[in-house]
């Protein structure tokens, strides 16, 4: 009764087998996926963990270093304020994204009037938010005399610069990413349509309040939902790199405050030319992720309900 | 602002290039060679604003049209995302032939063999009319790998308009100091009730560091290319630095940051709204339009050492250089030549990639110019100059956003001015030994 169980379902059943001259057919379509896999996808990659045990600066041919960048990891103290600062952004901004996704989708589910517009409406910053015309118009709502101070200004606040003040940069980009709450949304709204009425039915026969059928039914008939849209958002708030590029002109500044992972990769392999090392980071990431992704699918026994 | 999803996909374009970097060949053409009769298609690549854009346009049709075999197709971009593309650019073994180069990026590019020796090429493109010390900051381990365009020098924009309006009285450039720019500050933020603060805060460029090193008796960089600043005298700069944001001479720093990273015509001294600030003198054009008031170039202040007096130095604006993979060496030099030597290139060019460093041209260009462009050229004829500082090190290149991140911290006061200049010295001195 989810989507996740859904999926496992449909994996799981087994047609007829196809005949082959289908299979002919299918392959010569796939041809141009499969090419621009391995071409623009594996290739790469591939090259990139090679590269990872390089020293190589672009503008000669890579040498091969050993273990070299990834014992300098340990005592780079960049990488370390980067990692802090990646850290601190996907642990506070999943969680109130998800929450506000969650409340935003329980709301929308009680039948409002149009319904349609309202979930493109909160929507549509998930499609905007990682983009580049956004991030441009974050830097003028939270600048010095942006749009924020402004309206502080009409109730006698004196505001700062937002994006300038390291104190509280990297909060404006947390603000930027819960507030592309809008995919997450979308999926628990699904979920909450799969819930049967019966059952809240039921219980308000019992006598159990809002707030304890929420607990005990909502919560754990979508914990699926919830744990696939963790899953998901983990990741993509790991690979977040657009919003800080802009807001910071690709500095991570002030002060080292928005300096996300992946924009001290760039940084590292086209500013100082130091692409083995970047190579090096980038597979670093990706073990950061799958680790946690690990961490989350270990979790996910304890609290994820399945009903089938 | 030079974001694009180029930048990204660069990251895909270079590693591929890794895998087939290895067989990264020498050279296609003769840079001495004969100049070819048959077509030759050419590639020019330059970072600025839409004026140098249709300049250089320009410049270009009047070669094509001398050379009309040749072709010389240009890739303008602004100066964040130039860099970005350079880099992949060369990585992919696709540089264009001719490159506008700058003074931080130019050892990193040579050393690593990218760059073309122009003495090789010596037979079609000519340096004898550029002044000596203005050719050797073009120079790598000996080899011209690059000639400066033209050459500028730090100074102070005092706004002429702002102080009269508050009726203070302009500063003798000749005999002020530090102090002096301090104490008139204050007076102008306080006579503006901080609408117009004194000073525009810096930190964030090299000229800045490089003056104030220079007036200690120290430098950047020694001769072998180690970070040689004292601790000391960094420590001193930030000091002024945080002293003038303290004492509400210069805005805020939460302002400050925002400007540094915005285009010029944000800036404080573009608005009208900081009386002083510091720029290179050939900015003042710009800045004058921006404006709208009367601005006027003094001295940077002097700190009364001796030292103080050979300071000033001409920083090359930029450089021309050449692929060293370029198939075409000999025709890229011509052209480079062109640009470089001939009066019908300086008149299109005029300053704006700084007074031009051929004397023949300057002397013809500057009987033509405009107001603004005749203060800065008038400003670099007051000047007593010394010695250039030396060529930003193979691996220093990124020392800008190095030397902002640690005003930073200094400005927002994460980090005393000692803390941050021991802390900046290493990080310097780190990536340059991680470049060797």
């Amino acid at each position: 009764m989810s989507a996740i169980g859904e999926l496992q379902r449909l994996s799981a059943a087994k047609g007829s087998p196809p005949r082959k001259r289908d299979n002919k057919a299918a392959f010569l379509f796939l041809l141009p996926w499969f090419a621009g896999l391995v071409l623009i996808t594996a290739g790469p990659v591939a090259a990139s963990l090679l590269l990872g045990f390089t020293d190589y600066n672009l503008l000669q041919p890579p040498e091969f270093n050993g273990l070299e960048n990834w014992t300098r990891m340990l005592g780079d103290e960049r990488l370390h304020q980067s990692l802090l600062v990646t850290f601190k952004y996907v642990l506070i901004s999943v969680p109130l994204q998800l929450a506000a996704a969650l409340g935003l989708a329980m709301l929308l589910d009680r039948g409002l009037r149009g319904l349609s517009f309202y979930r493109s409406a909160f929507y549509l910053p998930s499609l905007l938010g990682s983009s580049v015309a956004i991030a441009v118009l974050w830097r003028q709502i939270f600048g010095a005399e942006g749009l924020l101070n402004q309206l502080l200004d009409l109730f006698g606040i004196q505001g700062r610069g937002w994006i300038s003040d390291p104190d509280t940069a990297l909060s404006t980009l947390i603000v930027l990413n819960v507030w592309t709450f809008g995919a997450p949304m979308v999926i628990f709204l699904a979920g909450l349509r799969q819930i049967p009425a019966m059952y809240y039915e039921a219980a308000s026969v019992d006598g159990a309040g809002r707030f304890t059928q929420f607990r005990k039914i909502t919560l754990p008939l979508l914990s699926p939902i919830i744990f696939f849209n963790l899953v998901l958002q983990i990741i993509h708030a790991f690979q977040s790199f657009t919003q800080a590029f802009v807001v910071s002109a690709g500095t991570g500044g002030p002060s080292d405050s928005t300096l996300f992972y992946t924009l001290y990769l760039y940084q590292r392999g086209f500013n100082n030319f130091d692409m083995g090392y970047a190579s090096a980071l980038a597979w670093l990431l990706l073990l950061i992720i799958a680790a946690f992704t690990a961490v989350n699918f270990w979790a996910a026994k304890k609290w994820v309900f399945y009903d089938d | 602002m030079g974001y694009s999803r180029r930048n990204m996909l660069g990251l895909g374009a270079g590693v591929v290039a890794a895998s087939a970097l290895a067989a990264c060949g020498s050279s296609g053409g003769d840079a001495g060679g004969e100049i070819s009769t048959e077509a030759v298609k050419l590639r020019f690549t330059w970072w600025g604003s839409d004026a140098r854009h249709k300049r250089t346009q320009q410049a270009i049709d009047l070669f094509t049209k001398k050379y009309p075999n040749i072709t010389v197709s240009g890739e303008f971009k602004e100066w964040n995302g130039y860099w970005d593309s350079l880099a992949t650019t060369v990585a992919a073994n696709d540089a264009p032939d001719i490159i506008q180069m700058d003074e931080l990026y130019l050892a990193s590019y040579a050393q690593r063999g990218a760059l073309l020796d122009l003495g090789t090429a010596a037979k079609h493109l000519k340096t004898d009319a550029v002044d000596a010390a203005a050719l050797d900051t073009g120079k790598v381990d000996g080899k011209q790998y690059a000639v400066p365009t033209g050459v500028a020098a730090y100074s102070i924009v005092a706004n002429t308009t702002v102080l009269d309006q508050y009726k203070i009285a302009l500063p003798d450039d000749a005999t002020w100091t530090w102090d002096d720019l301090k104490k008139i500050g204050l007076e102008v933020s306080k006579a503006s009730g901080g609408k117009v603060t004194g000073v525009q805060s810096w930190g964030f460029e090299t000229g800045g560091v490089n003056i104030w090193a220079r007036q200690a008796g120290a430098a950047l960089y020694d001769d072998a290319g180690k970070v040689a600043i004292p601790p000391a005298v960094l420590a001193d700069y930030w000091q002024y630095l945080l002293d003038l944001a303290k004492q509400g001479i210069a805005p805020a720093p939460s302002v400050t940051v925002e400007r540094a990273g915005a285009p010029l015509d944000q800036s404080g001294t573009a608005t009208n709204t900081s009386a002083f600030g510091t720029w290179w003198n050939t900015q003042l054009t710009s800045l004058a339009t921006a404006s709208g008031q009367k601005l006027k170039l003094l001295k940077v202040p002097g700190n009364g050492q001796p030292a103080s007096a050979e300071a000033p130095y001409l920083k090359p604006s930029m450089f021309w250089s050449v692929s060293s993979r370029s198939k075409h060496p000999a025709e890229a030099a011509l052209f480079v030549d062109f640009l470089l030597n001939t009066t019908e290139a300086g008149d299109v060019l005029q300053t704006d990639r700084g007074l031009p460093s051929n004397s023949t041209v300057r002397t013809a260009v500057t009987a033509k110019l405009g107001e603004t462009d005749k203060a800065a050229s008038d400003y670099l004829g007051s000047l007593k100059v010394g010695a250039a500082p030396r060529v930003t090190p193979n691996g220093a290149s990124g020392i800008e956003a190095i030397l902002k991140r640690h005003t930073e911290e200094v400005l927002f006061e994460r980090q005393t001015p000692q803390a941050a200049a021991e802390a900046f010295i290493k990080e310097l001195q780190t990536e340059i030994d991680a470049a060797k």
